[in-house]
């Protein structure tokens, strides 16, 4: 017998947390238009500063973890046995994109 | 158990996992597995990119306040660098409008591209080809959208050459939408593979894929609409 995963196991394991059904799917995209149009009004409302800038952040990282958590299943995933590395790839190759970010900041911050 | 049995079982376990995607001994699909890696990986060049976006706008816009004339110059169109001068932003480039519009587009190509993966799972094959041609479609008009925008800016005097500014982000948001055509190859060979009978239900791990690798880039976009065009 195979010591790894069959098809039968794979399917089980994804049966075993039920993804959205159609509808809900229907309504997480209401759900990110509505943030989405808020997001536009927002930056038409006249703020400037911390006051613009933090609420559009806040916006913008609700909306990337709704599509990852909901449409790339990452929620569901997590689930599953082992499925958090998913999560952990994909998480792993944003930190360093920030670490990445910080130290370009940086280096032009304190290069002068 | 005879050795032939045992023979036939490894052989049946050998294609069953090959429709799995080689499942690791982590009872997770190599497959998935390698594209959240590759995922991970693009995000070190999409955070490489807007960073230098960033970094290029602030520079530019140091210049164009203190009137440097090359930087300046670099903008043929003399009233739009008035009306950036007042603002103390880029933001009189930028038609948020239509933008905007064209996030939605991308938005609803992500829930095009779900519902596909959900039929497919549940062995709806007319959905499926309706729901992977809506993504496609949608990816489309994205890209048009794009290249209209692409097309104002250059007639603005904005030019991937030009100016440090029009490098950037021409750059990251010409990157973009070479990885949303990409995308649409990749869903247009999906319909294809669908319509000769090619696509059923024991590979709904490949449009699971493929799907993963469209949200990915319409969540790049959730990060660039706002990064690039909603903060000045």
């Amino acid at each position: 017998m195979s010591n790894t995963a069959t098809p039968s196991t794979e399917h089980e394991s994804h049966d075993d947390h039920a993804h959205p059904t159609e509808t809900q799917y229907w309504l997480v995209f209401l759900l990110l238009a509505v943030i989405t149009a808020f997001e536009v009004l927002w930056s038409y409302l006249g703020f400037s500063g911390p006051a613009l800038v933090v609420p559009l952040i806040v916006m913008m990282l609700v909306k990337f973890v709704i599509v990852a958590g909901v449409f790339m299943h990452l929620w569901f995933d997590m689930k599953m046995l082992n499925g958090k590395i998913f999560t952990m790839a994909f998480a792993a190759g944003i930190v360093v994109a920030l670490a990445v970010y910080t130290t370009v900041v940086a280096t032009f911050e304190f290069n002068v | 158990m005879s050795d032939a049995a045992v023979v036939a079982e490894q052989a049946t376990d050998h294609v069953e996992d090959e429709h799995a995607g080689h499942a690791t001994s982590l009872n997770l699909s190599n497959m998935k597995l390698a594209m959240w890696l590759f995922l991970g990986s693009e995000c070190l060049l999409f955070g490489a990119l807007i960073s230098t976006y960033l970094l290029s706008k602030a520079r530019f816009l140091t210049e164009i306040l203190a009137g440097n004339p090359v930087v300046v110059d670099s903008i043929s169109n003399p009233t739009l660098v008035e009306e950036m001068r007042a603002a103390g932003s880029v933001e009189p480039l930028f038609d948020i409008p239509f933008t905007s519009l064209s996030s939605f587009i991308l938005l609803m190509s992500s829930l095009a591209m779900v519902l596909a993966h959900k039929a497919i799972s549940e062995a709806d094959y007319k959905n499926l080809r309706i729901w992977l041609g809506t993504t496609a479609l949608l990816g489309s008009f994205f890209i048009a959208g794009q290249i209209a925008e692409f097309t104002a800016f250059k007639e603005e005097g904005l030019s991937f050459t030009g100016s440090l500014l029009g490098s950037a982000f021409f750059t990251l948001t010409g990157f973009h939408g070479i990885h949303v055509s990409g995308g649409i190859v990749m869903l247009m060979t999906l319909l294809v593979l669908s319509f000769k009978g090619k696509l059923n239900q024991d590979r709904a791990e490949t449009v699971e894929l493929v799907g993963l690798y469209w949200h990915f880039v319409d969540v790049v976009w959730v990060l660039i609409f706002t990064i690039v065009y909603l903060i000045p």
